[in-house]
């Protein structure tokens, strides 16, 4: 456990230690934020309420702003994986006395952490500007956790789409796709409450839903009944996502052929 | 003319190139279509619900995003080097192109294509003819827009990646204009105010990317034509400008490098 700690130290330190260039990437928050305020703003103006399905614009600003810190946050280890696959570099991971899996995992959340952290409060502050102050801080805890099963989640996927990279020549498009059903199916861009009821019951039954919707929705709205399902629910895809990253990979790598050094 | 072919010669060894992995060129440009059509997705559920916002519909949308799709997928194809125009400069890889007898800038962009832009370019055409507004004569003006537009979106790639040549380092700038100028450009224009409109034209111009050139394929105007052709050639010219007041202080690290 040791070692995996060391190396969530090193890559947290890492990220740390280029401040300016850190504030400066997550300041791509603020245009987001900005823009799906003017969207959202001009939007329930339209509807003539001040809630639409139960959500608020302050409610909908801070639910986008958890999703969009959860997105851009999270560590792009398919592309990663899928080079040290490609290139061979994979070979150094491989004969060092960890698993190659767990340590993806802790250099991966030592990168995502300050990096989520920081896009929080760039966009946290520029959502109270413009939306109101954040929700009650009772609320934080759940979706924390909430948060915590998202990002372990993708982490799964992403892995797999990186290891992919044994079969496939390209991985790059499976990464897109999932991208992109996670802005739909996940309700990044807009809240799922938002849907019509029939897509609302299908998007709740992929993963999507509780890669994004679940900690968002719970930081705005939370409700020991979401809770619970919301939990239930990412352990269920944790089990299947965790075992087939198992099994990909130690199927992987018998299919790995190393020439040289 | 001589450059023109000398243009035709490149994109024809870029097309070679990206044929000796026909795979990953198709299933890019496959991943891509389908990339951007579940994306577009998202559009099509919020109008479902909120029919009209400020007076813009799905079927302008649909025009809107076909426009800047097609436009950032030409730029990939036919400049695919505008996308990292920084790294080179910062890495010192102009040399190669400064070598040779031939304009370095028009060289250096069109040296590369990015397999998957030709799937973001067909989309751009299927989003289009799906958008309910199809017509032979929208076709034509749906091409001229995108061939502004794509003017426009290389020399603001340009622009700003020139900035490598005084700052020494351009990825974290270039990620930045690449995300603010898409993402303005498939927002509904009647989103922004006054102000938002007066930058979307002159500091980041996603308004030539999309808005526009959308409502030149919608109905033809002389006065829009002639906005397009205004914002192209002006930020043409003035990436041109920038990128050799650039070269002036360009230093060469005198490092061995391969381009193929």
């Amino acid at each position: 456990m040791k070692k995996y700690l060391a190396v969530f130290k090193i890559n947290l330190l890492n990220s740390l230690a280029y401040p300016a260039e850190m504030v400066t990437r997550s300041a791509m928050i603020l245009l987001f934020m900005w823009i799906f305020f003017q969207l959202w703003r001009i939007t329930f103006a339209a509807a003539g309420s001040d809630s639409i399905n139960g959500l608020s614009l302050h409610d909908t600003m801070w639910y986008l702003l958890l999703a969009e810190t959860l997105e851009l946050g999270r560590p792009r280890l398919a592309r990663v994986i899928s080079e040290q696959v490609k290139d061979g570099s994979i070979a150094y991971l491989l004969n060092k006395p960890y698993n190659f899996l767990v340590y993806q995992l802790s250099s991966g959340l030592g990168e995502s952490l300050p990096r989520m952290g920081m896009l929080f409060v760039l966009g946290g502050a520029l959502v109270w500007a413009m939306a109101g102050p954040p929700p009650d801080l009772v609320n934080w805890p759940l979706a924390l956790v909430a948060l915590a099963g998202a990002w372990l989640l993708h982490f799964c996927v992403n892995a797999l789409i990186g290891l992919a990279a044994f079969v496939a020549e390209e991985v790059a498009p499976f990464e897109w796709i999932y991208q992109k059903f996670t802005f739909v199916l996940g309700g990044m861009l807009i809240p799922l409450d938002f849907y019509p009821a029939w897509l609302q019951t299908i998007a709740k039954s992929l993963p999507f839903a509780y890669m994004m919707y679940g900690p968002a929705r719970l930081f705005v709205l939370p409700d020991m009944q979401l809770f619970a399902q919301i939990i239930i629910g990412q352990l269920l895809w944790l089990a299947i996502f965790g075992g087939l990253l198992v099994l990909v990979f130690s199927r992987g790598m018998r299919r790995l052929a190393i020439n040289g050094g | 003319m001589r450059e023109l072919k000398f243009l035709l010669s490149l994109w024809k060894t870029n097309l070679a190139a990206a044929m000796e992995y026909r795979a990953a060129f198709i299933s890019q440009s496959i991943g891509m279509i389908l990339n951007d059509a579940v994306y577009f997705v998202v559009w099509i559920i919020f109008f479902d619900r909120f029919p009209s916002i400020s007076g813009w519909q799905l079927t302008d949308m649909f025009i809107v995003f076909g426009i800047s799709a097609s436009a950032f997928g030409l730029a990939g194809l036919l400049f695919g080097n505008a996308f990292n125009l920084g790294d080179i400069i910062v890495k010192g890889r102009l040399d190669y192109y400064l070598s040779l007898p031939r304009p370095t800038l028009l060289h250096v962009l069109a040296s590369r294509v990015v397999p998957s832009s030709f799937g973001d370019f067909l989309y751009g055409f299927i989003s289009y003819c799906v958008s309910g507004q199809f017509s032979l004569d929208g076709l034509g003006r749906f091409i001229v827009g995108v061939i502004l537009a794509t003017t426009v979106f290389v020399a603001f790639l340009v622009l700003v990646q020139s900035l490598a040549f005084w700052l020494g380092t351009g990825g974290v700038f270039t990620g930045m204009a690449i995300n603010a100028i898409v993402t303005f450009a498939i927002y509904p224009i009647t989103l922004f105010n006054q102000t938002a409109k007066v930058i979307l034209f002159l500091v980041v111009p996603a308004a030539f990317m999309g808005a526009v050139p959308a409502g030149f394929v919608k109905g033809f105007s002389w006065s829009t034509l002639g906005l397009m052709l205004l914002g192209g050639a002006g930020f043409l010219a003035l990436a041109i400008l920038v990128f050799h007041a650039g070269l002036r202080r360009y230093e060469s690290g005198s490092a061995i490098q391969t381009e193929v």
